[in-house]
């Protein structure tokens, strides 16, 4: 591909370049690497659950975890998932 | 006269396209396929409790992980890679609010322009309802975004509550400021031009922060206007593109394109143009 840089552009390139590297970095660390553990509805002895965030986003968009009041990410049900976001 | 581009050309044809670019779009945000991919955000406003809907809202994801205090990698590397590459783009282009906004905008009403200093309630809105309520309150504020946004209640809140009606089932009705909301919305497209992408949109306060450092920017070439001013009239948003063509405002319809000097047009910065200014020099 023949892509030429100008001389006025390259500030704009430089950003560009640096902004794209931080995006992808972003997602690809939030996407395979960024985790949080997951407390379950009830404390009845049930393991506490990493969820990767792409598993957390699936969740968020349903209303499925919430924060407790110990600042811990708690789920907001038991067994099957609810439908739809409760906002 | 700048040396128009391929892509400069090629926006110039799509521009009076644009609706049905957007209805294209359309199809990818309202899940034809039933994949309902919500590990990961669309770039664009779309509540992800609409029924019909393919990926996760990245506002909605920002605000209910600020309420977890979790970090929203994804959906903000992907909002930074978008906005490096297009700026604010997505919102004149791809966005299905924007397209119902400016399907209603078809309807021959008298129009108002909001003050400009209005523009910014949308960065209030973005660190008020979007990151601060949430992280400080929790998602049960009846400030969070999601419980005040309009989309929510459109897309989302009446679906359900027809389906609710159509089962014989008890129906949930969504908080009366959101259907206030709603309501004020649903009057305000008739006598604005986007009045939620103009006043409050979150996303697009984040778009437009890039429109200055994006790859495909809006190009003006002072040696060729004629100060006819015709892109003021271009313009529906009130902006004077030869002023400030990567406006914050701006949601880059390109309508401004279609001035007659071509002094402004799409571009990029991987191309190599020069302007009857530069020439001369």
């Amino acid at each position: 591909m023949d892509v030429v840089f100008m001389g006025t552009n390259n500030t704009k390139i430089i950003i560009f370049c640096v902004l794209i590297l931080l995006g992808m970095v972003l997602l690809g660390y939030g996407a395979f690497v960024h985790s949080a553990d997951v407390l379950p509805q009830q404390q009845d002895g049930s393991a506490i659950v990493a969820k990767s965030e792409p598993a957390l986003i699936k969740e968020a968009s349903v209303g499925g975890v919430t924060r407790d009041e110990s600042g811990k990410i708690k789920q907001t049900y038991t067994g099957a998932a609810p439908k739809e976001c409760a906002t | 006269m700048v040396k128009k581009t391929k892509l400069g050309n090629l926006a110039s044809k799509l521009v009076p396209w644009r609706i049905w670019v957007q209805a294209s779009f359309l199809l990818v945000w309202l899940d034809p396929a039933g994949l309902r991919l919500h590990t990961m955000c669309a770039p664009v406003f779309h509540c992800y409790a609409c029924p019909l809907s393919t990926f996760a809202c990245p506002i909605g994801i920002i605000a209910q992980f600020s309420a977890l205090h979790f970090l929203p990698l994804i959906a903000v590397g992907l909002l930074v890679v978008v906005g490096a590459l297009f700026g604010s783009l997505v919102c004149g282009w791809a966005c299905p609010f924007g397209l119902l906004q400016d399907l209603a905008a078809k309807v021959p009403t008298p129009r108002f322009d909001p003050p400009k200093v209005a523009g910014h309630l949308r960065y209030v809105m973005l660190i008020g309802t979007v990151l601060a309520i949430p992280y400080f309150f929790g998602e049960g504020h009846p400030l969070f975004v999601c419980r005040i946004c309009p989309a929510g209640a459109l897309e989302a809140a009446v679906p359900n509550i027809v389906g609710q009606a159509i089962a014989g089932s008890e129906v949930v009705w969504p908080n009366a400021v959101k259907l206030t909301i709603l309501a004020l919305f649903l009057i305000a497209i008739f006598f604005m031009r986007r009045p939620w992408c103009r006043l409050l949109c979150p996303l697009g306060a984040i778009f437009s922060l890039f429109n200055r450092i994006s790859a495909f920017f809006l190009r003006f070439d002072a040696g060729e206007c004629t100060q006819c001013e015709r892109c003021h009239k271009l313009c529906k948003f009130g902006i004077e593109p030869e002023k400030s063509p990567n406006d914050l405002r701006c949601v880059r319809c390109l309508e401004c394109t279609r001035c007659s000097p071509e002094a402004l047009s799409l571009g990029s910065i991987f191309e190599r143009t020069q302007s009857k200014t530069e020439r001369a020099q």
